[in-house]
C-alpha cells in the first residue's frame, strides 16, 4: 500500500518510514506542505497521514486537498497540538482517524489496520491461532465450533492487537497505551496487563492450549505464528 | 457592622448627644435671656416713671413724707414703690429680693434707683415676680426637646436613607466583581454606574487587579499548553525510535531489556505531559458540554476499565445507582475520566482484600454520588492539599504515580460545576462526594 507522510520533524518522519516499510508499505515522506500539496495532487496514495502543525501550510486545507484529489485514500490527522477543535474539525472534514502527538507506531499500525479493514474490506478477517480462530470483523474467539464467550472486550482487544503485531515482542507499556491510551490517569507503570494475559490463559486453556501466546521473559508478550 | 450602620449609628449618637447638650443648656440659656430682657424693661420702666414723675410732679406720688406703692392687684407680679431717700450715695442696682406684700412673700426682680428732686432724694423701686419671669423655662424647654428629637429622627431617617444610596455601588462592586469572580473572566468589564469618584476609584482599581490577575492565569495555562505541545514531539520521535529499536533483529535481549527501561521512563514523562495539558485544556475551556450520560452506564464503563484492577488486589466494589439517572450538559469523556479516577484512587489507597462503596442519593434536592473506601485514609494535615497537582504524600503506596490523579478529577468538576466533598480517618478509610449541580440533573 502506498503511505504518503506529511510531517515536518525529520527525525519523526523517518522512524515512521522505516516502520511502516517494514511492514510492507511503500512510503513517500514530504517535510512541508506545498511539496506535499503538489504530491497529492498528482499521484495517488491509499493512506495520508498528515501533521497538523506544518510550518507553511494549514493542515486542514491539506485534508481538503486530499479529499478532493485523492478521495480513495485514507487520511490520519497526526498532532501535537491536541486542540479538541481540531479534532472535531478534523473528522469533519473527513479525516479516517485522529492520533494525537505522541502516539506508538503499533497504534499507528493498529489503526491503519482497522481502517483498511472498514475502508477496503479485509478478505480474511478469521486468522487461526493454533486450535483457535480469531474472528476480527465480529471479534470472537472459537474453538472448533463453541465460541469462547468468556473472553471480555479488553482481552480480545490484547489478543487482536499482539496478533496484529504478530511475532514481534510488544512490552507492558506498548499494551497498556493500547487498551488504556485513552484514559488520563496518573499512573505510567503497571502490572495490570499481566493479569489480562493470566486471564487469557486461563480462558482459553479450558478449551485448549494457546502455546502460540509467549511470555518474553523480561519484555513482554508475543504471539508466534508460522506463515 | 456594616458601613452603612456604622455612619447612620455615628450621626444618631453624634446629633442626640448635641440635642442632650442642648436640652440641658436651655435653663440657663432661657434664664439668661429673661435676665436680660427683665432688666431692660425694669429700665424702659423705670424712664416711664421717670418721665411720668417729672410731668406730674413729685408730689402727685408722695405726699407728706408718706411713700408711694403699686402692685397688680391679685397676683402681685409687678409693683411700683418710691419713697423718700435718707441716704445720700447713688443707688442703681437690679436684684433678687425678696419682699412681703400683703401678707406674701414673693421672690422679686427688683430694680432699685434713686433720684433727686429740689434737695430731696428719692428711692425709686420697680419689681418683677421671679416665677412670672421663670414660668415659660419648663414649657420651653420640653418644646424645645420634643421638636428637636423630631428633628433628630427625621434627619437619621434621611441619613440612612441616603447613605443605603450612596453606597450601593460599593455593594454592586462587592457583589458583581469581587464575590463569586471566577477565572477566566466570561464576563466583559462593565463599569459600575457611580457618581461617587471614590468608588469609580475603587471599581478601577479591582479590576485593573483582576485583569493582572487573569493575565497571570493565562500566561500560565498557555506556557503549560505550549509546554506540553511542544514537548509532545520529541517525546513522539523517542518513542518512535525505541520502538524501532526495540522491534528489529539485531538487537540482543540485554539491550532490549535496558530499552524497556528507557521506555518506561518515556512513557512516565508522557503520561504527565498529556496530564497538564489535558488539565490545560479543560481550564482553557476547550471542551463541549452537551453529552447526555446514563451515570449507570457510565459507572458500568467504569468499572469494567478497571475491574482488573479490582481483581489484582481482591477489592470487592459495590455500586447502587437509581438505574434512570442521567446527567446533562455534560462532557463524557472528562466525566469517565473524573470517576476512574476516582475509583482508581479508592483502589490503590485501599487495603489489600478491602472494599469500595459507590452510592447514589439525593442530598437537599442535590444529586449525589459517593465513592467510599475502607483504604489508608488521608490525614487532616494532608486533607487540604490533596487537589494540589504533584502533591505527593509518603504514605501513598509504592504504587507509581505522580500526584496529578486528583487535580485531573478537580479541574474536570470544577469544569462541570460539581462540587467534591471529601471526608476521610486515617485507617479506616475515605469518602468523596460528588454533588451534581440541579441543572445536569433536569429531564428534558
Amino acid at each position: 500500500m502506498n503511505v504518503l507522510i506529511v510531517e515536518d520533524e525529520k527525525a519523526l518522519t523517518e522512524e515512521m518510514e522505516l516502520f511502516l516499510h517494514s511492514n510492507n508499505y511503500i512510503c513517500e515522506t514530504c517535510y512541508n506542505g506545498t511539496t506535499a500539496s503538489e504530491r497529492i495532487s498528482t499521484n495517488l496514495y491509499d493512506f495520508i497521514l498528515i501533521d497538523l502543525g506544518l510550518p507553511d501550510y494549514d493542515g486542514l486545507d491539506l485534508l481538503k486537498e486530499a479529499k478532493k484529489y485523492n478521495p480513495e485514500a485514507a487520511c490520519i490527522i497526526l498532532t501535537a497540538r491536541a486542540e479538541v477543535d481540531d479534532r472535531i474539525k478534523g473528522l469533519d472534514l473527513g479525516a479516517d482517524d485522529y492520533l494525537p502527538k505522541p502516539f506508538s507506531l503499533l497504534e499507528l499500525q493498529s489503526r491503519m489496520q482497522a481502517i483498511t479493514r472498514r475502508k477496503f474490506g479485509l478478505k480474511n478477517s478469521v486468522m487461526m491461532l493454533g486450535e483457535f480462530a480469531i474472528d476480527l470483523t465480529n471479534r470472537t474467539i472459537s474453538h472448533g465450533t463453541s465460541q469462547v464467550s468468556s473472553i471480555t472486550r479488553k482481552e480480545f482487544d490484547l489478543v487482536a492487537y499482539m496478533l496484529l503485531h504478530k511475532n514481534r515482542t510488544l512490552t507492558r507499556s506498548q499494551l497498556s497505551e493500547h487498551i488504556w491510551g485513552s484514559i488520563v490517569n496518573d499512573d505510567y507503570d503497571s502490572n495490570y496487563i499481566d493479569a489480562h494475559i493470566k486471564n487469557i490463559r486461563k480462558k482459553l486453556n479450558a478449551f485448549g492450549p494457546p502455546d502460540w501466546l509467549e511470555t518474553v521473559r523480561g519484555l513482554g508478550y508475543r504471539i508466534n505464528i508460522n506463515n | 457592622m456594616k458601613l452603612g450602620t456604622k455612619l447612620t449609628l455615628f450621626n444618631t449618637i453624634s446629633k442626640l448627644v448635641i440635642v442632650v447638650l442642648f436640652v440641658l443648656l436651655l435653663p440657663v440659656l432661657i434664664h439668661n435671656i429673661n435676665r436680660n430682657y427683665t432688666d431692660s424693661w425694669l429700665r424702659g420702666q423705670q424712664e416711664k416713671v421717670l418721665k411720668q414723675v417729672q410731668l406730674s410732679g413729685i408730689d402727685t406720688y408722695i405726699k407728706n413724707g408718706e411713700g408711694y406703692g403699686s402692685y397688680n392687684a391679685l397676683l402681685k407680679e409687678e409693683y411700683v414703690s418710691m419713697d423718700v431717700d435718707s441716704t445720700s450715695e447713688e443707688i442703681d442696682t437690679i436684684v433678687n429680693e425678696r419682699r412681703l406684700v400683703e401678707g406674701d412673700t414673693i421672690q422679686y426682680r427688683i430694680l432699685s434707683h434713686n433720684f433727686k428732686i429740689g434737695k430731696q432724694n428719692y428711692l425709686l423701686e420697680i419689681g418683677k415676680s421671679i416665677d412670672t419671669i421663670n414660668e415659660t423655662t419648663v414649657p420651653l424647654q420640653s418644646i424645645a426637646f420634643e421638636i428637636l428629637l423630631g428633628m433628630v429622627l427625621l434627619t437619621i431617617l434621611a441619613d440612612q436613607f441616603y447613605s443605603t444610596y450612596i453606597l450601593r455601588p460599593l455593594n454592586k462592586i462587592i457583589r458583581t466583581k469581587l464575590i463569586g469572580q471566577k477565572f477566566p473572566l466570561r464576563t466583559p468589564y462593565r463599569k459600575v454606574r457611580t457618581t461617587t469618584s471614590d468608588f469609580e476609584h475603587l471599581d478601577i482599581s479591582i479590576h485593573k487587579m483582576i485583569q493582572t490577575i487573569e493575565s497571570t492565569f493565562q500566561k500560565e495555562r498557555e506556557f503549560i499548553s505550549n509546554a506540553s505541545h511542544e514537548l509532545m514531539t520529541p517525546i513522539s520521535i523517542l518513542q518512535s525510535k525505541i520502538e524501532n529499536m526495540f522491534g528489529s533483529e539485531d538487537i540482543t535481549d540485554e539491550v532490549k531489556e535496558r530499552l524497556l527501561e528507557l521506555q518506561r521512563i518515556l512513557n512516565r514523562l508522557k503520561s504527565i505531559t498529556k496530564t497538564l495539558l489535558l488539565i490545560s485544556q479543560i481550564e482553557n475551556e476547550q471542551f463541549l458540554k452537551e453529552d447526555k450520560v446514563s451515570v449507570a452506564e457510565l459507572l458500568n464503563e467504569v468499572h469494567d476499565e478497571i475491574s482488573i484492577r479490582l481483581q489484582q488486589r481482591n477489592i470487592h466494589c459495590e455500586i447502587s445507582i437509581p438505574g434512570d439517572w442521567e446527567l446533562q450538559g455534560v462532557n463524557k469523556f472528562l466525566l469517565f475520566n473524573l470517576v476512574f479516577n476516582l475509583v482508581n484512587n479508592a483502589i490503590k489507597y485501599n487495603k489489600e482484600g478491602g472494599s469500595i462503596t459507590i452510592t447514589g442519593y439525593i442530598d437537599n434536592k442535590s444529586r449525589v454520588i459517593e465513592i467510599a473506601d475502607t483504604g489508608i485514609g488521608i490525614n487532616g494535615e494532608q486533607l487540604p492539599h490533596i487537589f494540589n497537582r504533584f502533591k505527593k504524600f509518603s504514605k501513598s503506596l509504592q504504587q507509581d504515580s505522580f500526584g496529578l490523579g486528583l487535580p485531573i478529577v478537580k479541574s474536570i468538576a470544577d469544569f462541570h460545576h460539581i462540587l467534591i466533598e471529601v471526608s476521610s480517618e486515617e485507617g479506616t478509610g475515605s469518602s468523596f462526594k460528588l454533588v451534581f449541580p440541579p441543572e445536569m440533573s433536569k429531564n428534558q
